[in-house]
Parts: structure tokens; sequence; C-alpha cells
């Protein structure tokens, strides 16, 4: 009975192996080869099925975007580090902070506009139905996270806060 | 040799002397005493005739575990086993490795054009 057992669970542990080695080896190579040299537009391309030229549109769309977003980028990191220092060493919320607070959130809102403003243009290049799909998806993804934080903070989701 | 001994004169009548071995033998037989056999002798023979014959009898589970650990053992079926593990391992993994590519290649595009939404 224990040599029988002992082989069986030699074989078990051999297919779990098997299994789980080349599991891991295919799914390495295969993320390996799909993830090697592809530019920021190749999920688009495969996503939505978008014919070269389509693509072409969509580049320089991409790239005169770009610039923009990266100076907002530059803008709002400059702003946080302005309230951080407003806020260093307060204990309160001083004036400044609120003005700071303030701007920053006009800062942040400009550059979802302006992002906004982008995946509109981009699926205006793309045939209808993929263009509305991209749309959809595009807001989901970067909006969502944000309506997925405030409900988990407002009371609606059950959440109750104890100040 | 026996006969020699009963009777020695070889050029003796041979009936005489299938008289005196018949007689010999029936000397024999009245001399020699046989023990009583034991009560139940016969059957007693007769079961373990049967019990020899029957096959041995195993444990359930030994038996189910031995089969098993023989037909692993079988070269065709543990290769075509192994072949079967391997195949199935590389399609999953060829599978979860493009959805995971796939969610990178997202990733990269949402972290260009909107890379304040992602913190």
């Amino acid at each position: 009975m224990n040599r029988s057992l002992v082989i069986l669970l030699g074989a078990l542990a051999l297919c779990a192996a098997l299994l789980g080695g080349s599991y891991a080896v295919s799914r390495r190579v295969c993320q390996n080869c799909m993830s090697k040299s592809v530019s920021d537009l190749d999920w688009l391309q495969r996503e939505f099925h978008l014919s070269d030229a389509d693509l072409a549109r969509i580049q320089k769309l991409h790239e005169g975007y770009l610039p923009k977003c990266g100076e907002m980028c530059a803008k709002i990191a400059a702003k946080k580090l302005e309230l951080e220092t407003a806020l260093n060493g307060s204990t309160n919320v001083s004036p400044v902070a609120q003005q700071k607070l303030a701007e920053l959130a006009a800062l942040r809102a400009q550059c979802q506009a302006q992002m906004l403003q982008h995946f509109t243009e981009v699926s205006q290049t793309m045939p209808p139905e993929q263009g509305r799909r991209y749309l959809a998806e595009m807001q989901r993804l970067t909006l969502g996270l944000h309506e997925q934080t405030e409900s988990s903070m407002s009371g609606s989701a059950g959440h109750e806060h104890h100040h | 040799m026996n006969k020699e001994y009963i009777n020695p004169d070889p050029g003796f009548a041979g009936s005489s002397a299938e008289a005196s071995d018949a007689r010999l033998s029936a000397l024999l037989r009245e001399s020699r005493t046989a023990p009583a056999l034991p009560p139940r002798f016969q059957e007693g023979v007769w079961r373990r005739i049967e019990e020899a014959d029957a096959p041995v009898k195993t444990n359930g589970g030994v038996a189910w575990l031995d089969a098993l650990a023989a037909l692993v053992l079988r070269p065709r079926l543990a290769l075509a086993t192994a072949a079967a593990l391997m195949i199935a391992g590389a399609l999953l993994g060829v599978r979860d490795g493009s959805q995971r590519a796939h969610q990178d290649a997202q990733a990269r595009y949402l972290a260009a054009v909107a890379p304040n939404s992602l913190h």
C-alpha cells in the first residue's frame, strides 16, 4: 500500500509541476512577446479594430495632445507644491491654503476637460460604432475611478462618517 | 527381491510361490493396525482444498490503490497524460498572458493620455 501511495502522490506532484510549469512559461513568453516594442496606441488599434489610416490620424492627434497634457501635469504639480507649502506647519486650513486648493481643483478640472476633449476628437476619427465605444470606455476608465471613490465615501453606499 | 527371500528356490513351481505371496500379504495386512481418523476428517480435507483454490482476499482500498498505481506506471498512459497536461498548461498560459498583455497595453495608453486620473 505504501509503495502505491508513494507512486500516486509522486505522479500527482509531477502532474501539478508539469501543468504549473508549462502555464508559467507560456504565460511569460506570451506576455513578453505581445508587450515587446508596442507603442502607446497599439491597444487602441487592437481593441477598436482600427485601420492604419485611422491609426495615423489618431497618432497625429495623440502627438498634439501629449505636450498639452504634460504642460497641465506640470502646472498641477507646481500647484500641489504650493498647497503643501501653505499647509506646512499650520494646524488649520488657512485662507491661503483654501485659495491654493481651489486653484488646484480648477487646474484639475481644466485638465479633465482637455482630456475629455481629446477623447472626443479621437472618437470622431474612428468608425462611428467604435468611436462611441471608445468614448464610453475612456469616460469609464478616467472618470469612473473618481465616481467609485465618491460613492464609497457617500452615505448612499452605506458608509457612515464618524467625526 | 522379496520373492527371492520368500521363495529362495528358483526351480520351484510358480503356482506355489503365488500362493505363498498371497498368504504373506494377508498376514501383513492383519498385522498392520491403521490409526483411527479424527472426527470429520474428510470434511476438513475438503474445506482446506476449497480454501486453497479460492482467490486471495485483499482489502478493497489497497487493491484500488495498487491498480491505480499500476495504471499510472504504464509508459504510454504516463506520456499521454504528461503531454496533455503540458498542452493544457500552455494554452491556459497563452490565454492569461495575452489578457495580461492586453491590460498592460491599456494601462500604458491610459498612463499616456490621462496620467492624473490614475492616482
